[in-house]
């Protein structure tokens, strides 16, 4: 090709990008009249993708113009569009002289509860892509959407996260509107707000915030709207997307935001004021703001009685610290501050590590990284193979690490302990944090011993303090301290004594229970006379 | 001033960890023999004139900061010159602190790691602290607080129970009258620690109830001086008069000679602890006041840009104050509070209030006695 020749069709190419463009231009408004046009339009813009159907039709009595049915295959309800659009069109449609056939088509013949009108090109795309059919008639400058999203999808199953004993078994699926319908039912109110956005310049993913009008706080609900709305970025394919991109801070281990793919504690998050973010294509929803007791905090705990609530949320606040400081405690105990232990335990654990060769720490890590190695081979594995990584792990590193004289069975106690301890924490979030600065932990205290430890705590306190949720401190309502709300932390106490809602975020609207709400028994039976005398004829 | 709010339970619970810090360390009164918790006690109603006296000077000016109302006060030379002597009081005051800390933990678990490494982490978390602002150290503080108080609690009752205590040490109470006490009060436990709480006045003008803020100064340094005494009373039951003198950190001692249930002994890393954590507020809230006030006074804009040099000085000046741990005692306990705290503890705040009493006798301040 010459370079002459090469030149002219690139002059070419520019005017007909720059043509192109200005009919984009144009044609973002416009919708094209003559029904062919608009056809082959559809065409060039998808570039022919097989799955987009066109389907001409002509109305019942042959006369009238030409219409036709678009719709993309396997996002759609092809039952719905077989028998509510394109039977209709075909069988119910007459055409009277007086009005046009599009009038007659959105009020008589298209029988779909949503049904809209488009005039320009981005909208039907934006509606075809989501799964709705477009209508479109020759010589009308626009065209129809009906609804008709639908498609395969997961049916509602019992959440793989988050597992209770007691509580409803019904978990978010990846369609948004599922999800938005597993609240609605829960929440019957119609201040239940639910609003929408896509974001995404490519993905064009449905974005749905949703909170409840009058216990949200209007603050928050902007600031969420804001950040939503700041988003610039091609595809959301998960909610963890969204989660990078609106949080507080992002340089900390620790969630900002709380994900979920639990609908019952939404609908409880919701009530306390906070705001729901659902995304389209993912069963986790995340909750806004985020306080750090939350993740310690299971939905069964409000279903269970609260004295055992209670012990559990202290058994949780122990475990998060076992999980970070346990083998940090066993490096500084065995090389800085042998004083603490007992003389006998002492004497047992000399001479179990008399036969190592590393210093505490380098036996630490060994273990910790073995570990975390194992744990992630588990989850990657195929599930047949699951079972010969158990064995190794049980065997090899736990039995014949020991015996091969590389750590001591103390180690590998604390490993174990650390290890499920981390287990048990509620919230994943959290617990794949403490198992990240349980390393940071572990070298302070090789080299510090407590002093090392406790510096360690002090500098996590102040790390934790200083976050933010939407601007609700992190730690409240511990610190700041908000006496009213300390009854759902660390302790939980009886719904009846639970009177406000977090002060901090949800609005003025913060009478929960009504007063008076202690259950007591309908009459004293004990000591009093008359009314044990009474009581006893009663039974006779 | 940078934006910060600071509730009045905050403000407590600063207090509380701020006067309990260092001076639970040391023999504190010492020279009152057995009865030092009397000169405590005694000392704590002077602190409280002392609060009472800044606070005061605070109502007259609730939006400002001392630098700047010594300025107002004093005229512009005089007033900055006065208030960067009280930084230098301030940086002073935190590389002492920082000291005693230090050495603490040189004598008792750490015998070969040198001062400076002691120190430095310690003052790096600190920088670390004032670079995230007033607020958070708040923040912490009510945290730590309770954790302070269950450890403390928890270590009185082990006290109690393993029967240490011998009332026979603390008599016979006024053995020589009044006169060492009140010489032990004017010299020393009326300054160290509850004069001290003068650093307090940068905190002020962030309060969210300024007018409630005086009571509630007031029942902190009230309830943190029954709990020094109560320590020290505890030190002289169960040491005695002279170990507890001689002993460079009573407490520790005291803390040692714990013995429960065969098992429950050898708690000095719960003493240690506590002990950081305490250090840690007293001296946040001194170099906080320091930064607050240089960056006042100098006009700086981002106070965080100054914790590092001024946290290096501090850290420096912690280590070469004093040769010896005895002559940084020395310094302390007796020349300090001789001639140092008298003068800007009591002396200026008095003389600034007259100033601020005449200057405003038309208008009154803005709350109440």
């Amino acid at each position: 090709m010459s370079l002459f020749s090469l030149s002219r069709k690139m002059k070419k190419l520019k005017l007909q990008k720059k043509n192109a463009q200005q009919q984009n231009d144009q044609l973002s408004k416009a919708i094209h009249s003559s029904l062919q046009d608009q056809i082959n339009y559809i065409k060039e813009k998808t570039g022919n993708s097989i799955d987009i159907v066109i389907r001409k039709l002509q109305l019942k009595d042959g006369k009238g113009p030409d219409v036709a049915v678009v719709f993309v295959e396997g996002i759609s309800d092809s039952k719905a569009i077989n028998d509510f659009l394109i039977e209709s069109i075909i069988n119910k449609s007459t055409v009277p002289s007086s009005r046009p056939i599009f009038e007659i088509l959105f009020e008589k013949v298209v029988a779909l509860g949503d049904v809209k009108e488009i005039t320009d090109w981005d909208n039907l795309y934006l509606s075809l892509m989501s799964g709705e059919s477009i209508i479109l008639v020759d010589g009308a400058q626009k065209a129809l959407s009906a609804s008709t999203r639908g498609g395969e999808q997961r049916s509602i199953e019992e959440p793989g996260s988050q597992v209770t004993v007691r509580g409803p078994r019904d978990g978010f699926t990846e369609n948004i509107r599922t999800n938005t319908s597993l609240i609605r039912k829960r929440i019957q109110n119609p201040n239940l707000w639910l609003e929408n956005m896509k974001i995404g310049s490519v993905t064009k993913t449905d974005v749905s915030i949703m909170y409840i009008k009058g216990i949200a706080k209007d603050e928050i609900v902007e600031e969420v709207r804001n950040r939503l709305k700041r988003i610039e970025i091609d595809s959301i394919l998960e909610s963890g997307y969204i989660e990078q991109l609106i949080e507080d801070q992002a340089f900390t281990t620790f969630p900002t935001l709380y994900h979920t793919e639990r609908p019952d504690m939404v609908a409880g998050n919701l009530l306390e004021g906070r705001v729901a973010i659902i995304v389209n294509g993912t069963p986790f929803v995340l909750i806004a703001p985020a306080v750090f007791i939350q993740f310690f905090q299971s939905v069964e705990d409000y279903y269970g009685r609260a004295d055992i609530a209670t012990a559990l949320r202290f058994l949780r606040i122990l475990i998060f610290f076992i999980s970070i400081i346990a083998p940090a405690a066993y490096i500084a105990v065995t090389t800085f501050h042998q004083e603490m232990i007992p003389t006998q335990l002492l004497v047992a654990i000399a001479a179990q590590r008399e036969a190592v060769p590393f210093p505490a720490l380098v036996e630490a890590l060994i273990m910790e990284v073995a570990f975390e190695i194992l744990r992630e081979a588990g989850i990657r594995m195929p599930r047949a193979v699951g079972s010969a990584i158990s064995i190794v792990g049980a065997l090899v590193i736990g039995q014949a690490a020991v015996q091969a004289g590389i750590v001591s069975p103390a180690m590998v106690i604390v490993v174990a302990i650390t290890a499920i301890a981390n287990f048990a924490t509620p919230a994943f979030a959290v617990a794949i944090s403490a198992r990240l600065i349980r390393f940071g932990f572990m070298f302070a205290a090789a080299t510090f011993g407590f002093y090392g430890i406790i510096l360690g705590i002090i500098i996590l306190a102040i790390h934790l303090c200083s976050l933010r949720s939407f601007g609700v401190p992190y730690l409240t309502p511990m610190a700041p301290l908000i006496l009213a709300n300390m009854g759902d932390t660390i302790i939980r106490l009886p719904l009846w004594a639970q009177k406000k809602r977090p002060a901090l975020i949800s609005s003025d609207n913060s009478n929960r229970v009504g007063d008076h709400q202690k259950p007591s028994p309908p009459e004293g039976r004990g000591m009093v006379n008359s009314v044990l005398e009474k009581g006893d004829q009663d039974e006779n | 001033m940078e934006k910060a709010k600071i509730s009045l339970y905050q403000l407590f619970v600063l207090i509380m960890l701020f006067e309990l810090g260092s001076a639970i360390l040391v023999p504190l009164a010492s020279d009152a023999k057995q009865d030092a918790w009397m000169a405590i006690l005694v000392g704590m109603f002077g602190g409280l004139f002392l609060f009472w006296i800044n606070y005061r000077l605070f109502l007259y000016y609730p939006e400002l900061t001392p630098p700047e109302y010594m300025q107002k006060l004093l005229g512009k030379i005089l007033g900055t010159f006065l208030a960067f002597c009280y930084i230098i009081l301030f940086m002073y005051s935190a590389a002492r602190v920082l000291r005693d800390f230090g050495e603490m933990l040189l004598t008792f678990a750490y015998l070969e790691t040198p001062l400076f490494i002691v120190n430095a982490l310690l003052m790096l978390v600190i920088i670390y602290a004032i670079r995230k602002g007033i607020e958070v150290v708040a923040r912490t503080g009510e945290l730590f607080f309770f954790f302070i108080y269950f450890l403390a609690i928890t270590g009185f009752i082990l006290i109690l129970f393993s029967g240490l205590i011998d009332m026979n040490n603390l008599k016979p109470i006024l053995e020589q009258g009044i006169s060492p006490i009140a010489r032990v009060v004017l010299t020393q436990s009326l300054y160290f620690p509850f004069g001290e709480a003068i650093v307090f006045s940068m905190i002020f003008p962030y309060l969210t109830n300024k007018k409630k803020g005086k009571k509630i100064g007031l029942f902190a340094i009230g309830l943190s001086g029954i709990n020094l005494a109560i320590t020290m009373a505890i030190n002289i039951g169960v040491l005695g008069v002279d170990l507890t003198a001689r002993s460079q950190f009573p407490l520790l001692s005291t803390i040692q000679s714990i013995q429960v249930a065969e098992f429950l002994e050898r708690l000095d890393v719960f003493f240690m602890i506590s002990t950081v954590i305490c250090i840690y507020f007293k001296v946040s809230i001194y170099f906080y006041a320091a930064v607050a006030s240089t960056a006042v006074i100098f006009k700086i804009k981002e106070p965080s840009k100054l914790t590092y040099p001024m946290g290096m000085v501090i850290l420096f000046m912690s280590v070469t104050i004093a040769s010896s741990y005895a002559e940084h005692l020395k310094e302390g306990l007796k020349f300090i509070t001789t001639y140092l705290h008298p003068f800007f503890l009591m002396v200026i705040p008095l003389l600034l209030l007259g100033i601020a009493f005449l200057k405003n006798r038309k208008g009154g301040p803005g709350g109440g006695f």
